[in-house]
């Protein structure tokens, strides 16, 4: 009941017309800087930052954090139309809600992604009031043997991320787990596989890795073909430009799946959204009926991973708020932000500043309604992009890609290195190797070699502490489990063959 | 008028305008330089003193901030070298700067190559540990440390950063050891100490003061050469009882080599005008610095002394030297 008075207060904040309006523009500039690949929220933040000394708070706090979910539903965009990562969660979208482009269903894609955005969405900030504190505890307890066997279970996605061969796909993700250990280690300060390279001292961009593969590749694969202009089918008629009820239903589970995913991998401080879109991604797979159907163009492969993504914000606002303690770099800078504010973000910050929590969790309820609101008329619109001929949008890609990377880190290396991965990507293409196992490898392998070495350095050496910690035994428990699946049943098969 | 003074009056004017010209003054925006991504350390205090500064209206043109990450700061600082004599570039420095040279072949830009302006703040630290852990003092825990050799845990950062240097020290002067446990970001860090999976860290006070407040945290000992006025009851390492250096973390402004003194002395002047603003007293106030404020003089004799001691370090940790 205490809850609802407060709510209640909060959207009185909310709602007033100055505080509506930051809600809108953080929504706003949120959904664009979501769809230019490269520049993601927490830079778009840091620029803003400046121009919030002179605003209250309260009404400061909500743009910001509009801009941080607003850039997950924009995020999607670019990777249904042209194979593009708007950013780094969105990846997993590209599997599926690419393919479905490809078959004349942009229109149902970018719907479905913006529907699971705002059921996602809403469950994080329901998961963020209701439950924060508890599960700011829980979010504690796990330390790096946990992270660890998180980091294992987001691994055995590879099974079910691999197409046709297994072996392919394993070697993609090995590429990936290389290519994730380049760089400084950080526990020696030693440099690994930078050749002499001092770009090369932090290790290689995700965003480099992901456009590179996955928009140069493509768009490189393509312009082999000398058939035709047209890249994509457009469906005619504004009915076809949405998803159908079909397809919601198909979705059920999809958006519930995403919801809790992703907003108790958000809670996590270091574990983030593209942990949370894969893991989501699989276990859709893994429950599916028709999971050979998977990187086909499935509607659910784009809803799992959305939701999961934007459900995350909601879950990595709760250490933030109730300990001052941030996950990503979004809520680094928003951290940052509070300080600079002089709020003192802390444990005590929700009981100190009780209209500025409301208030927050007030406008994102708010602020996901406008964004579906702004979100689905522009999909029609959107959808229009794929009219384009190919010599205009594959040289536009290409800028785009080039502009999005450069923009992160003001480096041309980094240009030429983006270069280097769409080849990378393209020969994968030719030779039929998955490039998602890629990308998984790369994103999870360096969080996954630090984990098992914190812990390591935690037990003295005694590998025996990633099994003796429930939370983690049961989460190595579960990857053991997903990786011998397929073997049973392939061992099944074949006795089934020999008895025949 | 008076035609003796009107004559004053112009002679002063025909002085003074000869050096009026002679002057630096920025004509168009300000590249203000960050090693760090956005949210980063070095890149909030950029944009808190761009915006202080405009606020203020100390400078006739905006200040843009420009994260150049990578390298361990080697990215921002051969982007500087790019910038040879360009008298609209600055850039903020901090501890990373001194050590990553040292440490890295790769990294072959030291701060001698650039043209240090400023130092402002020295970013003092403090050893806190879990509320609920055994240790009452600083020696508590080195006690116990020593009844335990390397079973302590201290959550941190990297090797040859501060946490990791003052490590050091303490164990060189007690015999103490205790594990390093490296985590990339503060937020980490700190979970992993209110998780109670380590037992000891290395926090900024902007970083501790609420989680002290609420009664999770408690100061075994400032970092400092005083007592920190926002925590007056934890003892400095000194009154703690281990004599060991002080390590303050430097950070302030330098500029690319090879730019005119004019421009040198109009940042200098800049900077000391502008850390006498109210502005600039509230950002030392909210995050909890000190003032450190150097002239390029001094900086440049700090710089040298704070490398050998770095150096000394380093060597005595068993990591190598390149430079």
């Amino acid at each position: 009941m205490e809850v609802i008075v407060y709510l209640l207060q909060g959207f009185a904040v909310a709602l007033s017309p100055l505080n509506l309006m930051w809600c809108f523009i953080g929504c706003f500039l949120g959904t664009v800087i979501g769809i230019l690949p490269g520049l993601g929220p927490a830079a778009t933040i840091a620029m803003l930052l400046p121009l919030t000394f002179k605003m209250d708070p309260t009404g400061a706090v909500i743009m910001l954090a509009g801009i941080y979910y607003g850039s997950k539903y924009g995020g999607s965009t670019t990777s249904i139309l042209l194979n593009v990562p708007g950013e780094s969660a969105s990846v997993v979208t590209c599997i599926d809600g690419y393919q479905m482009a490809k078959r004349g269903r942009a229109g149902a894609a970018l719907g479905i992604a913006a529907i699971a955005s705002f059921i996602a969405g809403t469950v994080g900030v329901l998961g963020l009031m209701l439950v924060a504190p508890p599960l700011a505890k829980f979010a504690l307890s796990f330390s790096s043997p946990e992270y660890f066997a998180l980091m294992c279970l987001g691994l055995a996605m590879v099974v079910l991320l691999a197409g046709e061969s297994m072996t392919k796909a394993l070697l993609a993700m090995l590429v990936g787990l290389w290519i994730a250990g380049m760089g400084t280690d950080l526990f020696t300060s030693t440099s690994r596989f930078t050749f002499g390279n001092a770009e090369m001292l932090d290790g290689i961009d995700f965003v480099v890795v992901a456009i590179g593969v996955f928009a140069l590749g493509e768009v490189l694969g393509n312009m082999e073909g000398r058939s035709g202009t047209q890249m994509l089918p457009v469906p005619k008629g504004l009915r076809n430009l949405l998803p159908t009820w079909q397809d919601l239903k198909d979705c059920r589970f999809a958006f519930f799946n995403g919801s809790v995913i992703g907003f108790l991998i958000g809670v996590l401080p270091g574990a983030g959204s593209t942990i949370a879109s894969f893991i989501s991604y699989g276990i859709e797979k893994a429950v599916s009926r028709h999971p050979e159907k998977f990187g086909t163009g499935v509607v659910e492969g784009v809803a799992a991973p959305e939701g999961a993504n934007n459900a995350e914000t909601g879950g990595a606002m709760v250490p933030l708020l109730t300990l001052g303690i941030p996950g990503s770099g979004t809520t680094a800078i928003l951290l940052a932000a509070f300080i600079l504010w002089g709020l003192r973000p802390g444990p005590l910050m929700i009981q100190d500043n009780p209209t500025l929590f409301w208030g927050l969790v007030a406008s994102m309820y708010i602020g996901n309604v406008m964004l579906l609101v702004l979100n689905l008329p522009l999909v029609p619109l959107f959808a229009q992009i794929l009219r384009l001929p190919a010599y205009v949008l594959y040289p536009a890609i290409f800028g785009i890609s080039i502009v999005g990377v450069y923009s992160t880190s003001s480096s041309l290396f980094d240009v030429w290195m983006l270069g280097a991965f769409g080849l990378i990507g393209y020969a994968m293409r030719k030779l039929e190797y998955p490039s998602a196992p890629l990308i998984l490898g790369f994103v999870l392998g360096d969080g996954m070699e630090r984990a098992l070495r914190q812990s390591l350095m935690m037990s003295q050496g005694d590998l025996s502490i990633l099994v003796s910690r429930p939370i983690s035994a049961t989460m190595l428990f579960l990857t053991v489990l997903i990786l011998v699946a397929p073997l049973f049943k392939k061992a099944n098969a074949w006795r089934v063959r020999a008895l025949g | 008028m008076r035609p003796i003074s009107f004559i004053v009056a112009l002679t002063l004017v025909a002085i003074a305008s000869p050096i009026a010209a002679q002057g630096f003054k920025p004509t168009k925006p300000i590249e203000f330089v960050t090693h760090t991504g956005p949210g980063g350390g070095g890149d909030v205090l950029a944009r808190a003193i761009a915006g202080a500064m405009e606020k203020e209206k100390l400078m006739p043109v905006r200040m843009q901030v420009l994260n150049k990450t990578g390298g361990g700061g080697h990215t921002a600082m051969s982007y500087l070298v790019e910038k040879r004599g360009d008298t609209h570039t600055i850039a903020v420095f901090t501890g990373l700067w001194f050590t990553n040279p040292l440490m890295r072949p790769e990294a072959n830009i030291t701060l001698k190559d650039l043209t240090p302006l400023v130092r402002l703040v020295l970013e003092p630290a403090m050893l806190a540990v879990k509320n609920d852990a055994p240790y009452k003092t600083l020696k508590d825990f080195i006690d116990a440390a020593k009844q335990n050799p390397g079973q302590l845990k201290q959550s941190a950062g990297s090797i040859g950063a501060r946490d990791w240097v003052v490590r050091q020290l303490l164990m060189k002067n007690t015999g103490a050891s205790w594990a390093y446990i490296s985590f990339p970001g503060g937020g980490e860090r700190i979970a992993a100490l209110l998780g109670g999976h380590v037992n000891i860290m290395l926090i900024e006070p902007q970083e501790a003061g609420e989680h002290i407040r609420a009664g999770n945290m408690r100061v075994l000992a400032a970092i400092s050469e005083q007592r920190l006025p926002a925590f007056p009851s934890a003892p400095t390492l000194k009154e703690a009882g281990f004599d060991v250096p002080n390590v303050p973390q430097p950070r302030g402004i330098l500029a690319p080599p090879g730019i005119p003194a004019e421009a040198v002395a109009y940042w200098e002047d800049l900077f000391a005008k502008f850390v006498k603003t109210p502005s600039w007293r509230k950002i030392l106030e909210d995050g909890l610095f000190e003032d450190g404020f150097q002239r390029s003089a001094e900086l440049n004799k700090f710089i040298d002394q704070y490398s050998e001691t770095t150096r000394g370090i380093l060597r005595e940790g068993g990591i190598k030297v390149v430079r």
